[in-house]
């Protein structure tokens, strides 16, 4: 199934596009995921050293993902600024429950930090790798509002900062396309949700419930990981665990216990517009339910998996 | 090159529709559905694509001008969802809520054969994600294809390009999707 989408072209046609578009310093939003990397990179390509890459530690990170992303933007030479704003980002998420609040809150948070930065440095460009689905699924106008992106729902409408999307109208499968012609490491990595951890505990973030699914999620990419490694199964799209606000009796050791329930989700798509959940061996669940009950045993005692598509489902549950 | 233009309702696959047509290589562009129909005449379109939207929005009785493009355009149109609501109440059929939305994976199954379904299978797997439907065709209109739970999936005007969709050509888990949208593209470029 290879499709019309050429990426070497995509990438000549870019870069002379943001050389005109970028006239003094740009500030990218840096996650290291695949759109933002990739983003990095082309307009590095553009206006070299009139960039600065900004990565936001909200403490709501994958396990060591911070610590790695530091690393990835010194190998790709990136003039960059690191912020660790777990602090503040916890602090603005107390008590709140409401997806949508959440993910408007974290939006907003992030780009009020871009906006310090930038003032500090005197920049007047925000480089964002928003992808199709991020907009669309973001509503406005005539299209409902499915969940806010923080890279468009979260956007305040007094911002004073230009905004450039290079990606705008493209989608996963397209970025990683072009993330393998520059090489870039990133190429096949799973996505993951600006809002991070937080909108992977349904409820309130609390720091002693993103302890929890922090772990978790750990524990299914990891397992993932070693089977598709050893060939028992082929990379999923997307895998993770999600927190849920229930609690289920179990026996541990002859005693009664009350504890968190933890949702495995693992889909398959192209493009996230629409996704199937995956056939994952019964052996590699069976590992990750002993593994997530056993090392998490003081608070999960029960493991179920997601087995819904999109539509209806969508692929985070928040 | 044939040019194809996506008319926007709101759809979540609105874009989806646009990305298929420029993998075929199609000239298209996504245009509000408030445009007039002069306008797009004077880009010299050879068809239409009418997008989906939220629930209802195939049951209005004015949706942006597209009333002028079904009265007036003699090149082919395709209405998708509430594109294809919307184009079955225009010719006098009836589109209601569903009493059973469909929503992910269904088997179509096409009952009358078309240039539109060329190279599909008689039983295929599409996906839908539907809140309403055709619930009585239009007299000019003909059935082509049905689901277990929704009748009116696909159908053709009799003496018009014109099709409506149920279903959702444009997204990747259709498996013959892509297929169909070629066709359309073939049928587009006849008039052409």
């Amino acid at each position: 199934m290879e499709k019309m989408f050429d990426a070497d072209k995509f990438i000549e046609k870019t870069i002379p596009k943001l050389k005109n578009e970028i006239k003094g310093k740009a500030l990218i939003a840096f996650s290291g995921g695949v759109d933002s990397t990739v983003c990095a990179a082309l307009v590095n390509k553009a206006v070299g050293k009139q960039l600065v890459a900004v990565h936001i530690d909200t403490g709501y990170m994958r396990k060591n993902e911070s610590k790695n992303v530091k690393k990835l933007m010194e190998k790709m030479k990136l003039n960059h600024r690191f912020i660790d704003a777990s602090q503040e980002y916890n602090s603005i998420l107390r008590g709140v429950e409401d997806p949508e609040m959440k993910r408007k809150i974290i939006g907003e948070k992030f780009i009020r930090i871009f906006e310090k930065t930038a003032m500090e440095e005197g920049i007047d460009y925000l480089v964002q790798g928003t992808i199709a689905p991020d907009w669309i699924e973001s509503g406005g106008e005539l299209r409902d509002t499915i969940k806010s992106h923080h890279n468009v729902g979260g956007l305040p409408k007094d911002m004073k900062i230009k905004l450039v999307e290079p990606l705008r109208d493209l989608y996963k499968d397209e970025v990683r396309k072009i993330a393998r012609v520059l090489k870039l490491e990133v190429s096949e990595k799973q996505p993951f949700p600006g809002p991070g951890l937080a909108v992977r505990i349904i409820g309130e973030a609390t720091p002693e419930r993103v302890e929890i699914i922090r772990e978790a999620c750990f524990i299914v990419e990891d397992e993932i990981d070693k089977a598709v490694e050893k060939g028992t199964m082929k990379k999923p799209w997307q895998y993770f665990a999600v927190l849920l606000p229930v609690r289920s009796v179990g026996v541990h050791g002859d005693r009664r216990a009350y504890g968190d329930v933890i949702a495995v989700r693992s889909v398959e798509s192209i493009d996230a517009m629409t996704c199937n959940y995956s056939s994952i061996p019964h052996d590699v669940l069976d590992r990750i339910s002993t593994r997530i009950t056993n090392t998490l045993k003081e608070k999960v005692n029960r493991v179920v998996y997601d087995i819904t598509n999109k539509p209806p489902g969508t692929v985070e549950w928040e | 090159m044939v040019k194809i233009y996506v008319v926007d309702n709101g759809g979540q696959w609105t874009h989806r529709e646009w990305r298929t047509l420029r993998d075929l290589e199609v000239e298209t562009k996504i245009v509000p559905n408030t445009s007039s129909f002069d306008e797009l005449l004077k880009q010299d379109i050879n068809g239409l694509v009418l997008s989906g939207g939220a629930p209802r929005i195939g049951l209005q009785d004015n949706l942006g001008n597209i009333d002028e493009y079904l009265q007036k355009a003699s090149f082919p149109i395709i209405g998708i969802c509430a594109g294809h609501q919307y184009m079955a109440r225009f010719f006098g059929g009836k589109a209601e809520p569903s009493e059973k939305p469909e929503f992910g994976k269904v088997e179509l199954i096409i009952s009358k054969k078309d240039e539109l379904f060329d190279g599909v299978p008689k039983k295929s797997v599409v996906w839908e994600s539907h809140n309403d439907e055709v619930t009585r065709l239009p007299k000019e209109f003909e059935l082509l294809a049905s689901s277990e739970n929704c009748k009116v999936q696909a159908m053709k005007h009799k003496n018009k390009p014109f099709y409506g969709l149920q279903f959702h050509p444009e997204v990747e888990h259709t498996v013959f999707g892509e297929q169909i949208f070629k066709n359309f593209v073939k049928i587009c470029e006849k008039q052409y």
